[in-house]
């Protein structure tokens, strides 16, 4: 059930009806059976996994909270993330690091491989416990005593698949003093729901093509304007394809009366990597900073080892989007312009910044990584080619630019959102409109970082 | 403080504006003339447009309809007015049906008072099953420039399934969404699309008008019926042949009475259109092909002929009166007439319905 189809659009529906006409006791139930039906809507052999996860983690909270010694409580912490790991590592990693023996011994790629299907968001709920586990050992969050609210921090359907990564003192502080959203919460969440929409299958979806015409056959688009449509066209298609997620999530979320943390701020304005990591998949980088970068030693411990840091941290959040080498040579990119960045001391001008990002995407789309390096090869060098892009995809883009320069300065999603009615109908019409003519409905394409 | 009640009033506002917004390009016939001239709607359009602009000849009109095979081309017939009395017009368009007639009749003619007859050419008298013409997707297509509010469920209804239902229900809801492989090349190639719509505005009414058909024929082409075999025409190239046997040879389906329940729906609401105005139906059987396939079939409905019985307005021109036409010279493929054909047709129909309407 993606967000992108009539069927989600149906279950959000008759959710948020039966939530608001239910009494207060039975909206929380309410909301954890919906958000296992959603995610028992995609395969439903995996809800006994969630279920266990969601148990180890709760009774570990539980034992760690209790426990008085230090090294009790350390064993407890370390036992229940191996064993949220270990989860994660056979899921995930299992087939990389199967194929990568493989190699090693000489046999073929998948002579100890198996037939694993990845567990839906299992990514993103993993570091969500992780999070919560952490907390509760630091004594920075109380264990949960309701595992029915525990259930629902792990499986909450607005971003169970694909985050944001939700930390538990924010979550909980929602649930427990839950109040019905404001008016203009409901503003806000609605607009974001459409304006989610609108961000995937109206822009997205339609640059996917494109990505997809290139990535898809790289020996009939020869040249490095090709190369640099392909690649320009994935780095709009990646980023409106996530955004537009994370916003249709924390609009749900909002319309639920739940405040998800703001996951993206016009990353491609960044002036510098460093800023770029501020303002693309933001919850992600905070999770990275404060439960790897800074438990590392951050940079508190010289300039060779906050590089090492930098790497170390930037590797793992590369694998973490995906088993396979690419990820982690996308990784080390960042990590190794992050360095360069602190190294020389002065943030990088925002176009470079740009495409030193499109460059790094590079290695998220193509399919392998000997494809990934010929692919920026053709960008610098070699005959010229023709434009992939239609005129009109051109404007588009112009026009979105300009649009994400004034958001930056005068906040007018923010604007509309407090708008008279008129207005606010005027922008949601005009969404409404470009979903109509430029959308993709043909066929719901998934979400790049449901795959994750 | 905003309140709930204002956000419903905001939810309210954006569908309001939606729907006007949507409305102002595409219920008002703006996007229309911007259509490409080469899609289903944009033919439509442009035979619609045509018809709209063409001047009124001072005699009584009649206007044929039909799909491709309604061979009345306008100027043979109207060469003989001053022996028929009338002048003819067609809005023929390949690909349709009666579905679609029912809207371009609508459109053309609100008044229902602007013609002496509409002459409507269909293949049979009875209705014989062969394809599904009542799920067609094409029509969805075709009509949507045509379709209002208040055609939602009849338009969807009229579809025997869900699926198709559900498309054509969008299509009437959500024009917008049925134009968007039109909006989005628009986008793309707006500046060749100008030229073209230019250029179609400036000739088609007159190209349709004098453009004379094929003038290939069949002449020694024979079918043993009872062997199923076919002696083919000289010089016959492979698709050539395949499209003879398809046509010629093809099986007989099983009668369901889904066409005759389609045909009679249809048939009856372009009935209703005309109900109480001077306007005669006129039905004709088209000449079937270069040679007549024989009657194997066991009918179980008639639609034309029930509406003839039970509405005075509806003719029937006499069954036979083109099997003449039914010859190897007068067609160029199987279905369709030839330039010899479509004149010598378009001159004997005119004067069916000028004796059917009493001169």
């Amino acid at each position: 059930m993606l967000f992108n189809t009539p069927q989600f659009f149906l279950f959000l529906l008759v959710t948020l009806a039966l939530f608001y006409a239910l009494p207060k006791a039975a909206r929380k139930p309410l909301l954890l059976l919906a958000s296992y039906f959603f995610y028992m809507s995609w395969n439903w052999r995996f809800a006994p996994l969630l279920l266990t996860l969601t148990a180890i983690d709760y009774t570990a909270a539980r034992w760690i909270e209790a426990a008085d010694a230090i090294a009790r409580r350390k064993t407890l912490l370390v036992v229940s993330l191996a064993a949220n790991l270990a989860f994660l590592a056979f899921f995930k990693y299992f087939n990389f690091l199967a194929a990568n023996f493989a190699a090693l011994v000489g046999r073929p790629e998948n002579a100890f491989g198996l037939q694993i299907v990845l567990p839906l968001g299992i990514s993103f709920h993993t570091f969500q416990s992780i999070s919560y586990l952490i907390d509760v050992y630091r004594r920075r969050q109380a264990a949960i005593r309701n595992v029915v609210d525990y259930a629902l921090f792990i499986s909450f359907f607005p971003q169970l698949v694909a985050g944001p990564i939700v930390r538990a003192h924010e979550f909980f502080a929602d649930l427990y003093a839950w109040h019905a959203p404001t008016g203009e919460e409901l503003n806000r969440g609605a607009l974001l729901v459409i304006f989610g929409l609108a961000k995937k299958m109206a822009i997205a979806d339609p640059f996917s093509l494109l990505a997809d015409r290139y990535f898809g056959n790289l020996a009939a688009h020869p040249g490095a304007l090709p190369a640099w449509s392909g690649v320009l066209a994935f780095a709009v298609q990646i980023y409106f394809d996530f955004s537009g997620y994370t916003d249709m999530a924390i609009g749900m979320a909002l319309l639920f009366g739940f405040h998800f943390p703001v996951n993206f701020r016009r990353p491609y304005l960044a002036a510098g990597i460093a800023d770029f990591w501020r303002r693309w998949h933001i919850s992600l980088s905070l999770w990275l900073r404060d439960y790897l970068y800074i438990p590392l030693g951050g940079n508190r411990k010289g300039r060779l080892r906050t590089y090492a840091n930098l790497m170390i941290t930037m590797l793992l959040g590369g694998l973490w989007h995906g088993a396979n080498w690419k990820f982690m040579v996308w990784g080390g990119y960042h990590g190794t312009l992050l360095a360069a960045e602190r190294a020389v001391g002065r943030a990088i001008p925002r176009v470079i910044t740009f495409v030193l990002v499109s460059i790094g995407w590079v290695f998220f789309r193509a399919a392998t990584l000997r494809e990934s390096i010929s692919i920026i090869a053709r960008m610098f060098h070699g005959p010229r080619g023709t434009v992939l892009w239609p005129r009109w995809q051109i404007d588009l883009i112009l026009i979105l630019l300009v649009l994400a320069m004034l958001e930056e300065k005068w906040q007018w999603f923010e604007r509309i959102v407090r708008a008279p009615a008129w207005a606010y109908g005027a922008a949601m019409a005009v969404l409404l409109l470009g979903l109509e003519l430029i959308g993709l409905t043909d066929v719901a394409v998934p979400f790049i970082y449901f795959q994750f | 403080m905003l309140t709930t009640r204002g956000f419903g009033l905001r939810l309210l506002c954006a569908a309001g504006m939606f729907i006007l917004l949507e409305g102002a390009l595409f219920r008002t016939g703006f996007y229309a003339r911007l259509l490409e001239p080469n899609s289903s709607a944009g033919i439509l359009r442009s035979i619609l447009y045509d018809e709209k602009q063409r001047r009124p000849s001072g005699l009584p009109e009649v206007l044929t309809i039909g799909d491709s095979r309604m061979g009345l081309r306008a100027r043979p017939a109207n060469e003989i007015s001053n022996e028929t009395g009338y002048t003819f017009a067609t809005i023929a368009m390949p690909g349709s049906g009666p579905r679609i007639w029912y809207y371009m009749l609508r459109d053309i003619d609100p008044t229902h008072r602007r013609y002496a007859a509409i002459l409507i050419g269909v293949d049979e008298y009875d209705d014989e099953d062969y394809e599904d013409i009542a799920n067609r997707e094409m029509d969805i297509r075709y009509v949507t420039p045509l379709l209002r509010w208040s055609d939602v469920v009849p338009f969807a209804a009229s579809f025997p399934t869900w699926q198709m239902r559900w498309e054509a229900a969008r299509a009437a809801l959500f024009k917008g969404y049925a134009y968007r492989a039109d909006f989005q090349d628009l986008l793309a190639n707006h500046k060749f699309r100008m030229k073209k719509l230019e250029a179609q505005q400036r000739m088609a009414g007159d190209l349709r008008y004098n453009q004379p058909w094929t003038d290939h024929d069949l002449r020694g082409l024979s079918v043993d019926w009872d062997k199923r075999t076919i002696e083919y025409p000289p010089g016959s190239s492979d698709s050539k042949k395949e499209m003879l046997r398809n046509v010629l040879l093809r099986e007989t389906a099983d009668q369901t009475g889904a066409r005759g329940a389609y045909r009679s729906l249809w048939y009856g609401r372009i009935a209703d259109l005309y109900r109480g105005s001077t306007t005669k139906l006129i039905f004709l059987r088209l000449a079937r092909g270069p040679v007549a396939r024989p009657y194997r079939v066991a009918y179980r409905t008639a639609a034309v002929r029930e509406l003839a019985a039970r509405n005075p307005q509806v003719i029937l021109l006499p069954e036979h009166a083109f099997d003449s036409l039914e010859q190897p010279v007068n067609f160029g493929d199987p279905l369709h007439l030839n330039e010899r054909g479509a004149q010598e047709f378009s001159r004997m129909a005119a004067r069916q319905v000028a004796h059917a309407l009493g001169r």
